[in-house]
């Protein structure tokens, strides 16, 4: 296994190099100090800035310094702060919302899609697929402004139930309902339409194969069928669904943080690139690129761990 | 089923400790931070990038700067038009008759905020040394570059000493040059190059604000997160959280600064001269929320947490009748108040003058822009987009300013709609009907309603024949463009720097041209030669005669379509006091009170 993921890595090691180049090519496509240094400025001060900064070397000499990870690079736009200062304080709000709603995702839309799965064909079904069409057709940013508007403000505004923020963040364990479950829910709703097809699915596939016939030939009642037999092979389309998602986990929620006012990643590269604040922009896209990579190999290898048919070579 | 239920109980369990954080937290996380009166207000973006002065450049900078650092001079609060005063000054400057020599007596007893930079962690006394030290850091490159125009070819021998200190290997701020000196402990004395009358609007502006050296050189490059002024307000670092909030408390060491006894009528009248005396700041603590998006903004303001807040120009008219301009009947009901900001504005669409089509100083080029500017109707712009609040004007100097003609508009003027005339005109350019006229790129910011104002713009011009390609950008990309002079027409808007029609009139000095703020890349001897000449008049009949001539010059060359000025709307809540809302200046939180009970019975 770790023959092949060393060669996993070193396979993607041209892939990651040509994505640090384009990005670094797409950045300086417009002049990042132009913008930078505000109305007032001048021929010669923007020279001079430009040599201060660095970016009056060669592409070449720049390339190899961004591939030096050197995460203290101040930022331009948030001047005293480091970009990984800015990655530290950010991950955290980010995680605050996506961990929990991928958790209540996959629970929900694994447990409807078993339910649909169990129940093929019937009533029950057909109303949570309708369901579920209902619920993915909406976008996500109705979701949040219904959600914000009637969860939030109205709840607040007439009933003096202050259960939720209508936006920000405040770290601990103890103002996480108020800032983040509101999120979480809109965030969950949102996702479980999209899941709960693609697990039915799975899972109605499994229920044709070999194996489900021989189980049910050998007396095992159909809830254990479900439950034990196919829940178990229907893991393999599962962890990947979720591996695929992880990298947006640390990537935070754009739609969500911008309306909720919560400092995590997505706003804050949102506002990186709106802002033209190239150190943040190119140093978190360098390390989102990487976690990309990364999961996708990780998530090979637990294919083999979890099914034994799948040989790693 | 046992089974079944044992295997489902780990999920279950999962879910219950997701929730388990549902139990605590309600409600109390978002209240105030501390005991005492506290002020929310909000940004509407993201907020400010920098809490070094020198380094600001931005609203936001300067929305969160002046809570902790101060000038020389500021604004007074309850007079119209804006008038200066002394801040850290005892007095005004003396000014010798020459109008060259700017001697400063500085305030006794002036306190940095309590800092480990500083002995003992007690805040030392501010001095004549901090000053010269503050403004010599505008020029040190190291610094930053962005606020260095204030104050260049301004102060004898700066631009000199930059040079040279910039060119050496360390910048040696102990060394002197003759236009600023310390004559004692607190008296400052500033030559200037020449009579430059701009001069004490720019010791107004944030980045002029006094810091102590000691805390610049103990925080390096993390100064700008480490506010060490003399203001009334105090932050520490880890209050703010970048992009979300900043929370102010009150300084215990402010000095004896009382609410001003000088207003006007209109001040009188709405009762603001009521605090008149009182000990500043008034609030224990001011928190600013930064939003990305208005509707949190404005949700936040309508349930209270927010104590002021600008309309956005979708709930417009949930509060505001559209033809009576007075708050609706719920709004009044709620103790809501309605304050407009005319602000110093100056909204156009430019012409690049070095472009081979659009620019240029010949007869049919000028014929050409002259027709473009006729077939506009700015004022149905006003109408669908600004609720009829802009006011458009000709010329680039805002209403309120010398240089502003009366009535909003002057001969010289080509504003529209007149399309005969512009037909007329098109045709002597050589495009009749628009015909052998390529379609004109126009660059505008992708940024709010610019789409729908580049639709209105593109149909009002294909009325007479002049068809429009907008291009929208981000405005990053936009300021891009128009810098490497690519945009043909560009849409762009100006914020004075300070209340004197002059900042406007150096948009179209020739020596400014792009990457500087001359954006149109206008260039007249004659009219360069007169900005030469008003950069050092003080107010008079001469200069505003000055103004105007400058005025119709470029007018008459149309180098923009123009201009308007916006209308900020602002509500203030039940609870809130002394509340005067002002974009020319930003220090204000230190005369607002809160009237806490107000608030709780909310």
């Amino acid at each position: 296994m770790w023959s092949y993921v060393a060669r996993k890595l070193l396979y993607n090691i041209p892939v990651y190099l040509g994505i640090v180049l384009l990005l670094m090519v797409a950045l300086r496509v417009n002049d990042p100090v132009s913008s930078m240094m505000g109305k007032n400025k001048s021929q010669e001060d923007m020279l001079a800035m430009k040599e201060s900064l660095g970016l009056a070397r060669p592409l070449l000499e720049q390339y190899f310094d961004v591939l030096r990870f050197d995460l203290n690079v101040m930022s331009w736009k948030n001047q005293g702060l480091t970009v990984k200062q800015m990655f530290m304080d950010s991950i955290k709000p980010s995680l605050s919302i996506t961990l929990p709603a991928l958790t209540l995702t996959s629970i929900i839309s694994i447990s409807i899609a078993l339910i649909s799965a169990f129940f093929r064909g019937r009533r029950i079904d057909r109303i949570l697929m309708v369901l579920a069409v209902i619920g993915m057709s909406v976008s996500f940013l109705v979701y949040i402004i219904f959600g914000q508007y009637y969860g939030a403000y109205l709840l607040t505004k007439e009933t003096s139930w202050d259960l939720f923020a209508i936006g920000g963040y405040e770290s601990g364990i103890e103002n996480w309902s108020y800032y983040c479950l509101l999120p979480v829910l809109i965030s969950t709703l949102v996702a479980v339409g999209y899941d709960t097809r693609f697990y039915r699915a799975v899972m109605v596939e499994e229920s044709g194969r070999d194996y489900i016939i021989t189980a049910k030939a050998k007396g095992a009642t159909k809830t254990k069928v479900m439950f034990v037999h196919m829940l178990k092979n229907a893991m393999i389309p599962i962890i990947t669904r979720i591996m695929t998602t992880l990298p947006f986990l640390i990537m935070g929620s754009l739609l969500l943080e911008v309306y909720f006012n919560i400092p995590g990643m997505g706003r804050v590269l949102y506002k990186a690139i709106q802002e033209q604040d190239f150190p943040v922009v190119q140093s978190f896209v360098t390390i989102f690129a990487a976690i990309f990579i990364l999961s996708n190999i990780l998530t090979d290898v637990l294919y083999a761990l979890v099914d034994p048919r799948v040989r790693l070579s | 089923m046992t089974n079944l239920a044992a295997r489902l109980l780990g999920p279950l369990a999962l879910l219950g400790a997701l929730l388990l954080p549902l139990t605590g937290g309600c409600g109390g996380a978002n209240a105030s931070n501390s005991v005492g009166k506290t002020f929310t207000f909000p940004i509407r973006g993201a907020g400010p990038g920098s809490m070094d002065p020198v380094r600001g450049s931005t609203t936001y900078d300067n929305q969160a700067v002046c809570h902790v650092y101060e000038t020389l001079l500021q604004y007074k609060y309850l007079i119209e038009p804006v008038e200066l005063e002394p801040l850290l000054c005892e007095a005004m400057p003396e000014i010798s008759e020459d109008r060259l020599v700017y001697t400063f007596k500085l305030k006794r007893g002036v306190l940095f905020h309590d800092n480990e930079c500083f002995e003992g962690g007690k805040g030392r006394e501010m001095v004549a040394e901090d000053v010269i030290y503050s403004w010599k850091r505008m020029a040190d490159k190291d610094v930053d570059t962005k606020s260095w125009w204030l104050l260049e070819e301004t102060i004898r021998g700066f631009d000199e000493w930059r040079s040279s200190q910039n060119a050496a290997q360390t910048f040696d701020y102990d060394s002197n040059f003759e236009g600023l000196v310390a004559l004692d402990s607190h008296t400052v004395q500033v030559t200037l190059t020449e009579p430059i009358q701009r001069f004490l609007y720019v010791l107004a502006m944030f980045q002029t604000s006094i810091v102590p050296r000691e805390a610049v050189e103990m925080y390096g490059t993390g100064f700008p997160r480490n506010p060490v002024g003399t203001g009334p307000f105090i932050m520490d670092p880890d209050d703010w959280i970048t992009s979300k909030s900043l929370d102010f408390s009150r300084n215990p060491n402010y000095r004896d600064e009382f609410y001003p006894n000088e207003w006007g009528p209109a001040e009188e009248a709405a009762g603001l001269h009521l605090a008149a005396g009182q000990k500043l700041p008034i609030v224990d603590h001011v928190r600013i929320n930064c939003y990305a998006q208005d509707q949190p903004m404005w949700l936040e303001f309508r349930t209270g947490k927010l104590d002021y807040a600008q309309i956005p120009a979708e709930n417009f008219l949930d509060a505001i009748r559209k033809r009576t301009k007075k708050l609706t009947k719920e709004y009044r009901e709620e103790g809501i108040t309605y304050h407009q900001v005319p602000l110093l504005d100056f909204i156009f669409r430019g012409f690049n003058m070095d472009d081979d089509l659009v620019g240029g100083y010949g007869e049919k080029q000028k014929k050409l822009r002259q027709a473009i500017s006729l077939a506009m109707d700015l004022a149905e712009f006003n109408n669908t987009f600004y609720n009829g609040q802009n006011i458009v004007y000709d010329g680039m100097i805002p209403p309120g300013l010398d240089g502003h003609p009366d009535g909003h508009f002057c001969d010289a003027g080509y504003t529209g709609p007149n399309l005969d005339r512009a037909r007329v005109l098109l045709k002597e350019a050589g495009y009749p009907n628009g015909e052998g006229l390529p379609v004109i790129d126009y660059y505008t910011s992708l940024s709010g309603n610019s789409a729908e104002q580049s639709e209105m713009m593109a149909r009002q011009l294909n009325k007479i024949g002049v068809l429009l390609n907008p291009i929208l950008l981000e405005f990053p990309q936009l300021i891009d463009a128009i810098d490497k002079r690519q945009a043909r027409i560009f849409s762009f808007a100006w914020g004075s720097d300070y209340p004197d029609g002059e900042n406007n009139l150096a948009l179209f000095y020739g020596p400014n041209e792009s990457p500087g703020s001359n954006h149109y890349n206008y260039k007249n001897d004659e009219y360069d030669a007169l900005y030469e000449s008003i950069r050092s008049m003080p107010p008079s009949p001469e200069r505003s005669a000055i103004y105007a001539k400058m005025r119709d010059m470029v007018l008459e060359d149309v180098a923009f379509i123009g201009g308007m000025a916006r209308t900020r709307n602002y509500l203030g809540t039940r609870w809130i006091r002394n509340f005067k809302p002002s974009e020319n200046f930003w220090n204000w939180s230190k005369y607002i009170d809160i009237d806490e009970s107000a608030r709780r019975n909310n």
